[in-house]
Order: C-alpha cells, then sequence, then structure tokens
C-alpha cells in the first residue's frame, strides 16, 4: 500500500480534530476529520467532509477535486496516528452514503492483508460484529489496534 | 511557538507533519457532525453481540 499523502497536517492538542487542504483540479478545499466520542465510552465515531462556509463539516459534499485516492490516503494516515496515541480506542466509521460506504468496504478489501496486520477489522452487520472480509455486506466498520 | 510532531506510519514509510492548530482547538468538545454521531450511536444501540474482547 503505497499512496502519496498530503504531509501538512492541523491537529488539535486532544487530537480529536484534524484538517488538511485538498489540492487539485477545483483549488484548494480544506478537510477536516473529527474523533467524537460514542454512547458506548468505548467506541470514537470517524467523521470526515469538506469544512463549509459555516466551518461546519459537510460530510454528504462531493468535491471530485482528482484527488480521491490521496484524501482516502491521509485519513487513513490521521486514523493510524489517532490508534498509535489511542490503542484502546475502538474507532467506528461509515460512509455518508451507500456509494461512499461501498468505496470504503472496497479500499478496505484491497488492502485487507496489509491493513489486518495493525489493525482487528470487524464489521457491523445485521447478524451483529463479525470479523470483516472482503464483499461482505455491512453497516459500517469496527476497528482497533491490535495489541502488541 | 508552534507546537510539530512528525509522524512516520509504520505501514507505508511515510512521514507527515502535524501541527497543533490554535484555530482548531477553539472547536474542541463541538460535536462537528451531530447526525453522523446519532447514527453511529443508533447502529451501537442495536447491537446485539458485544465488542470483541
Amino acid at each position: 500500500m503505497k499512496y502519496e499523502v498530503y504531509k501538512d497536517i492541523g491537529v488539535t492538542d486532544d487530537f480529536s480534530l484534524f484538517e488538511f487542504f485538498s489540492k487539485g483540479k477545483n483549488g484548494a478545499i480544506l478537510k477536516r476529520v473529527t474523533f467524537t466520542r460514542t454512547e458506548d465510552g468505548r467506541i470514537y465515531n470517524l467523521a470526515f467532509g469538506d469544512v463549509d462556509e459555516t466551518d461546519d463539516l459537510d460530510d454528504y459534499v462531493v468535491t471530485d477535486n482528482g484527488d480521491r485516492n490521496k484524501v482516502l490516503a491521509t485519513v487513513a494516515f490521521i486514523v493510524e496516528a489517532y490508534t498509535r496515541r489511542f490503542p484502546d480506542r475502538w474507532i467506528i466509521f461509515r460512509g455518508s452514503t451507500q456509494e461512499r460506504l461501498r468505496l470504503y468496504r472496497m479500499a478496505v478489501g484491497l488492502h485487507l492483508e496489509e491493513l489486518s496486520v495493525l489493525y482487528e477489522i470487524w464489521a457491523l452487520g445485521d447478524a451483529g460484529i463479525v470479523e470483516f472480509c472482503k464483499n461482505m455486506k455491512i453497516n459500517a466498520f469496527l476497528i482497533r489496534r491490535k495489541k502488541s | 511557538m508552534k507546537r510539530v510532531t512528525k509522524y512516520k506510519s509504520e505501514l507505508t514509510g511515510t512521514e507527515v507533519t502535524f501541527t497543533v492548530s490554535e484555530k482548531l482547538n477553539k472547536l474542541k468538545g463541538k460535536v462537528l457532525a451531530p447526525k453522523k454521531l446519532a447514527e453511529a450511536n443508533e447502529l451501537l444501540r442495536k447491537l446485539k453481540t458485544p465488542l470483541p474482547k
């Protein structure tokens, strides 16, 4: 797995928020990644999207900036850094639309072997929590750092 | 003074610079994607199986 990533990332001191610029055919677009504690205090929700004009996170917008893989690789890098700092936290994520969930499923499936070196990768499906395998129908991902 | 940390990926070896942003620090604690968080909580509430050990 060797994709380009955006190498300058802004962060809060508690690692709950990250920002970087996507630079592509539509110009520089500010992206934001957040980790928010869910009602189950062991699990943090990953949200990701563009920063809109009111400084809110818009995770439905289609940016089409021509750098999708670089943006996804940057988000994956942020997850790696976050889970290095908080190895006991579970991360839940899914797409804001079915198309995005399918994209994430494909991306994780494509790199499952490498990602499994670092993470436990589970799927939330209708049957509950099961180990993720390629092409599985899921509602969300649930991941955590493997214990070293 | 800027607070900068360099991270090297364990998966790819790529190095990235993280800079603490005072602008972002002001947003700490604010739920920035409330709908997505609500959906995650809803999914987790419906779970019939416990988290893996």
